[in-house]
């Protein structure tokens, strides 16, 4: 099983790409299984579940550090004996630090048989400027978009060819490690690189 | 001395050797549940499961304290939020809030009947239960949400964010507000038998937050919470908050916890030897994933670090092995 984090603030697209990478996936015959913050606010129906083979599972509320942590390794230990996806996507709240579910995940992954693979942050290429701007807000983007594998730049389809360019310096400059992708879920652009990041890499 | 003495010693600023080993925050877990035969999502709603939840803690493994509620969703819910309390979902899931309820300062409306209102009165009474059967041997703590983190469970959490830096005068009011209601929850707790309330401000946190948003936008009402709280009061915020622990050292309270995020030796250094710190051991890691022999050591550690008092760094996780809790209240004994 490979665990892949979809991670960014609020309204970057977080849930509506982990739908179309579940879909994109299980429709190429693996198993995929997607855990969220809270179920009802995944626009996934039984049809589409059932359709594409995909399993839901809600990791709850709480304080992300430990009761969501709690509720994942759960969770995590329940799918290793049940399902066994090939694949689980962890969408947490948007306003979660992806290294702090990643230091939950590391330990279990050897005991579960789990392989890491790269947390993949979103960042809205149209707000991000506005977001790094609020002294409210700019700690955690920052801080997300640091602890990335992958940055995806989502709604390119949405901006200037100026803006992206400004976004992906914005991201470079943040993380110069990370893999940068220009992401569209309604283009399809940058979904076969997110999927090919996902099978790929490894991390230790 | 009674463990409850010894507890209450230390929140009165006094050394007490070996230190205390309890908590402030949640502490359920699976081995009482199954032992008791309590369903986890009926314990956050009925008085009686929720005392033996929270004492069984104490009687099976001699924690020093029985801690009531144990989500974090009981002031919202009070104001009118909804809840998911998951009672169809397998395995153990903490409740959410399902439906937000604050837009403005003016959504947060206090009910008049606040001691009835949504399961305020079931913690009341999980309170005056423990108190009944071992108020005088165990201390019994109670929790509220710190103001910004309550925001954040009534109000949708980009806009609290965003609001924060664009008007800053308008969340300004709701928090006024939602620290009315932190006051005089902390009151009726007390008043129901609470000996010592935990200040919960999660969304405090330096992971997520500046110390400069921090100073302008928290500190003040953390301040005027603790200010008007029953004592004692201990504050606690998680994640790394060395960048801001002198400001939570002025901010009055009479103990701060530190999660295990903060390199207590440091944060011991900066308020210097006369705040009690509370801390730290990782509650994941160590006491639910790691080895009973493993334990002892984590929670030694935290004293030499300089610990007054011995907490995990945040709620223990439910799921965590009885010879692990056992190894924990061992720690000093040899």
């Amino acid at each position: 099983m490979k665990i892949v984090q979809i991670a960014g603030y609020l309204g970057s697209g977080k849930t509506t790409l982990v739908i179309a990478l579940g879909k994109e996936i299980s429709g190429a015959g693996y198993k995929v299984a997607i855990l969220v913050n809270e179920v009802g606010e995944v626009p996934v129906d039984g049809k589409v579940i059932q359709e594409f083979g995909l399993t839901v599972k809600d990791i709850g509320g709480g304080c992300i550090c430990c009761q969501v942590a709690g509720n994942l390794l759960h969770t995590l230990k329940a799918l290793s004996m049940g399902v066994k996806p090939d694949f689980i996507i962890i969408e947490p709240t948007g306003m979660a630090v992806p290294n702090a579910v990643r230091d939950v995940m590391k330990p279990a992954a050897g005991k579960l048989d789990l392989t890491m693979g790269p947390t993949i942050v979103l960042l809205d290429t149209g707000r991000f400027e506005k977001l790094l701007s609020y002294e409210t807000l700019k700690r955690l983007v920052s801080v997300q978009l640091k602890d990335a594998d992958v940055i995806a730049l989502s709604k390119v389809d949405s901006v200037s060819a100026e803006q992206r360019l400004k976004a992906e310096a914005a991201a470079h400059e943040i993380n110069p490690a990370a893999r940068v992708i220009g992401l569209s879920t309604f283009t399809k652009e940058g979904v076969p690189e997110v999927i090919a990041a996902m099978k790929d890499m490894v991390i230790a | 001395m009674t463990s409850k003495e010894r507890v209450m010693k230390l929140l009165k600023g006094e050394k007490v050797s070996p230190p205390p080993i309890f908590s402030g925050m949640g502490n359920v877990v699976v081995p009482v549940l199954d032992k008791y035969g309590i369903v986890f999502s009926r314990a956050h709603r009925d008085a009686e499961l929720m005392a033996k939840a929270a004492g069984g803690t104490y009687k099976e493994f001699c924690f020093e304290c029985a801690v009531v509620p144990f989500d974090l969703g009981v002031e919202a819910e009070a104001l009118g939020a909804k809840m998911n309390y998951y009672d169809d979902v397998e395995g153990l899931l903490y409740p959410t809030v399902q439906e937000k309820c604050v837009k403005v300062a003016e959504d947060v409306v206090i009910p008049a009947d606040l001691e009835n209102a949504g399961r305020i009165p079931v913690v009341t009474g999980a309170i005056k239960a423990m108190k009944k059967e071992f108020g005088e041997e165990v201390a019994i703590g109670a929790y509220v949400l710190g103001p910004f983190t309550l925001a954040g469970q009534v109000m949708e959490l980009d806009e609290l964010y965003e609001e924060s830096f664009l008007d800053p005068e308008k969340i300004g009011k709701i928090l006024e507000r939602l620290s009315d209601v932190i006051i005089r929850v902390a009151k009726i707790y007390r008043d129901a038998g609470a000996d010592y309330i935990t200040l919960r401000e999660m969304g405090g946190t330096s992971d997520v937050m500046s110390p400069k948003s921090f100073r302008s936008l928290i500190k003040p009402h953390v301040m005027r919470i603790i200010s008007e709280m029953p004592r004692p009061v201990v504050l606690h915020i998680c994640g790394d908050t060395n960048a801001i622990i002198q400001d939570m050292a002025e901010c009055g309270a009479d103990a701060l916890s530190v999660d295990q995020k903060n390199k207590l030796a440091e944060t011991r250094q900066k308020v210097g030897p006369n705040v009690v710190l509370l801390g730290n051991f990782d509650p994941v890691k160590v006491l639910h994933k790691g080895n009973p022999a493993d334990v002892g050591p984590a929670v030694l550690e935290c004293i030499t670090n300089g610990a007054d008092g011995i907490w995990p760094g945040c709620d223990l996780w439910p799921e965590v092995p009885a010879e692990n809790m056992s190894a924990m209240m061992k720690a000093f004994s040899k």
